[in-house]
């Protein structure tokens, strides 16, 4: 309890003194690890796969054991930085207040380095393995230049390996529970509740069998698109046709569309179409980048490289800017 | 109350306890004998899965030779040919065994070294525009030329290769009876040229590797046919259950669709990272390698004149693809541990654990939604999956090395 009481005051403490963070450090925001490399920010994340699986950590480490540590980026600009990442042993005698001045000051860095990866560019994602050899305190520096510009950017995240931060909570929760549970047995809560929860009577059952018949039928209804069916753009500027080459359209199969695109029921020429689609259940885009390959006038133009990977309800926003008026239409589909 | 009465009670209390135990065994018995007709729609997909949904194998106007007899007959050779290697020791039938549906039974492909995955099939590979776990190539020839030159698989480079066919008489008139008159290999891009129809030929026997009808093509057949009694010979309750699941609850067929049961497509369902190593980024790094290797279907060595590549053409990438490996195929498990890209699941019940938990991704974000089955549901589902394991539907001699003595050699020239 002690040490939690004490890691909540050095946490308060080093939010108020804004300046610790002034070059940048990781810190937990609405539940993310998020990094800050001056304003280039990314999430960050620390696994140890072998001992404790997909657990995903934040600063402080349980084991002394084989690590990744995961930068996912928020900002761009660190997909196009050069980031090298560098671990040494706390020498620095700062702990959690350790700054990049104190690092600086030291004057062998590379004694106490324990970890470097040299600056590379990752345009997706940062990760690095170190398997750490013993318990103790540790500094991270994730350093980046952007462009290759004279500026560069650190971040300083001091953070302890073998940490055992929850003390005896645990024993106390367990206990609490249990005193809970004895209570609510004795006074017979549970007794009443049980007797509250009652089977759904007959006419109940008769309505949730009729939702679940006419629902998905309703919702199929509303889905289903048809070829030569006209679409409505979102704030009414277009209309749209669409006809496609595979019909029905079937699963992993690339095909291309007509599209008809009209305004006030005229034919729109010479207009510039993007297309974005996905599965709004699973997560996930089009397994194609499509794109409008030809324009065949009278408002005709031709897209190219669809194909849909999965059965089920898709997605396809047709972006049209045509004279300077730019309107989505989102076509619901159920291949 | 007398004790008389007292005991009557009990022995009816008894009775009844007996009677609704009987009654329930005997429904449980009932339902399993004659487990729920599949609906239309269901129908539909059993058909959708079925081998008979297989289309023919798609041309593959990139290589002039894909569907060659003769030139099949030369990829057979060149692909159990251990001297197509730095060392003379390895061939592609050192990893793609054909007594384990052409995989090891290795978590990640052992040759001169280790390679950085797991040795997929190339049973019914002719069909995915994609190859490798990454997709980092695009057509089945240009996956087969980049182990030759990968030092830890092969170890060798192509001007040794055009060298040794050259050299070799019998691969030398083989060659020259599918591709034309030898090149001069110190004229232009002459040994580049020779390399990549090596590739050309094994891809054209890899060609012939095909899946054939297993059992639950057979319970397709008799579900299709309302022959009840086939279907019974074909499944038991428990594999059809293990279907239900896989087509319903459990998802499966959001990825593994189609009668090959893959998309062809890249997912990320958050697998761990093989220990030792950083997660596997996967898709986003193979969509931009397959762009830049000069093999590729918009290549000089493409025989597709027209350079109609829609594949290359419309490929995506993005933070989407963050660890997404290429979806496989389910049909033919049996002896193909371990599973996934590096190999990490040793069995298919740890895999099916896997995408019951579905955990977070430890990169990119992970497809999979958890499943809540129970542990019977996961033993069904792992049953049926048993029942996709079949004999190739390709002829026994092209499943072991060719007989290369000179003899045969000759009678066939």
């Amino acid at each position: 309890m002690m040490l939690s009481a004490l890691r909540l005051v050095l946490v308060a403490c080093m939010m108020l003194a804004q300046n610790a963070h002034a070059h940048g450090g990781v810190v937990e925001e609405e539940d993310l690890c998020v990094i800050k490399v001056n304003y280039l920010r990314g999430h960050f994340k620390i696994y140890q796969p072998l001992t404790d699986g997909h657990k995903e950590f934040c600063e402080d480490l349980p084991n002394a054991t084989e690590s990744v540590f995961v930068m996912e980026y928020l900002h761009d600009g660190l997909a196009n930085a050069s980031v090298d990442f560098r671990i040494i042993r706390d020498v620095t005698g700062k702990g959690r207040f350790a700054r990049w001045e104190d690092i600086a000051a030291l004057e062998d860095l590379d004694s106490a380095t324990v970890f470097y990866q040299a600056p590379a560019i990752e345009p997706d994602v940062l990760t690095v393995i170190h398997d750490f050899a013993e318990d103790g305190n540790y500094i991270g520096i994730v350093t980046a230049n952007v462009d290759g510009a004279e500026q560069i950017y650190r971040a300083v995240f001091p953070f302890e390996v073998g940490f055992i931060g929850l003390g005896y909570w645990p024993v106390f929760i367990v206990l609490l529970i249990a005193i809970q549970i004895q209570y609510l047995i004795m006074s017979g809560r549970i007794a009443r509740w049980r007797n509250q929860r009652k089977v759904p009577g007959p006419k109940a059952k008769i309505v949730t069998l009729l939702i679940v018949i006419f629902v998905p039928m309703l919702s199929m209804n509303d889905a289903d698109a048809e070829s030569g069916q006209e679409w409505v753009s979102e704030r009414a500027i277009y209309q749209l046709r669409f006809e496609s080459s595979l019909e029905p359209i079937e699963i992993n199969q690339m095909h291309s569309w007509l599209l008809y695109v009209s305004a006030d029921g005229k034919p729109v020429s010479g207009a510039t179409i993007s297309v974005v689609g996905g599965m709004p259940a699973h997560d996930h885009g089009l397994p194609t980048r499509p794109r409008i390959t030809e324009e065949l006038g009278q408002g005709a133009y031709r897209l190219e490289g669809m194909r849909f990977h999965m059965s089920g309800v898709w997605e396809v926003s047709i972006n049209i800017e045509a004279n300077g008026k730019t309107d989505t239409v989102v076509i619901a589909l159920t291949v | 109350m007398s004790t008389i009465e007292a005991k009557t009670r009990v022995v009816i209390a008894s009775l009844v306890v007996i009677a609704v135990v009987l009654a329930a065994a005997g429904l449980l018995q009932y339902r399993s004998a004659n487990p729920q007709p599949w609906t239309e729609a269901e129908v539909a997909i059993l058909r959708s899965l079925w081998i008979g949904s297989l289309p023919p194998l798609p041309a593959d106007p990139t290589n002039a030779v894909a569907d060659n007899p003769t030139a099949a007959e030369f990829g057979h050779r060149l692909f159990f040919d251990p001297r197509l290697s730095g060392t003379g020791g390895i061939s592609c039938s050192t990893c793609h065994q054909p007594i384990r549906r052409f995989t090891d039974g290795l978590a990640k492909g052992q040759a001169i070294g280790t390679s950085k995955r797991n040795t997929r099939s190339i049973v019914g590979v002719a069909y995915s525009p994609w190859l490798y776990w990454d997709g980092r190539r695009d057509s089945l020839w240009s996956q087969a030329l980049s182990p030759l030159e990968d030092p830890v698989e092969h170890g060798g480079n192509r001007e040794q290769y055009a060298q040794f066919v050259a050299a070799d008489p019998t691969y030398r008139a083989s060659y020259e009876s599918v591709f034309g008159e030898f090149p001069n290999l110190a004229k232009g891009d002459a040994v580049s040229r020779v390399f990549s129809n090596i590739g050309k030929a094994i891809a054209a026997y890899e060609r012939l590797l095909l899946p054939g009808p297993s059992r639950f093509d057979a319970y397709v057949d008799a579900v299709m046919a309302g022959d009840v009694a086939a279907q019974r010979s074909a499944f038991s309750a428990d594999e059809i259950n293990g279907l239900r699941l896989f087509i319903g609850e459990a998802a499966c067929t959001q990825c593994h669709n189609g009668p090959l049961f893959t998309n062809h497509e890249f997912h990320n369902t958050g697998v761990l990272a093989f220990p030792g190593e950083v997660p596997d980024k996967g898709r986003v790094l193979g969509a931009r390698e397959v762009l830049s290797d000069p093999f590729n279907c918009l290549g000089n060595y493409s025989d597709d004149v027209d350079k109609n590549c829609a594949e290359l053409e419309f490929a995506r990438t993005g933070p989407e693809l963050i660890g997404a490996m290429r979806t496989p195929s389910l049909r033919n498990l049996e002896n193909t541990g371990p599973f996934m890209h590096k190999g990490q699941l040793t069995s298919l019940a740890e895999v099916l654990r896997h995408y019951n938990d579905a955990p977070p991704s430890m990169i990119g974000h992970s497809e999979a939604k958890p499943l809540q089955l129970n542990k019977r549901e996961l033993r069904q589902l792992e049953a049926f999956l048993e029942t996709l394991a079949a004999p190739l539907a390709t002829a026994e001699k092209w499943l072991a090395p060719p007989a290369t003595n000179v003899a045969t050699n000759t009678n066939e020239e």
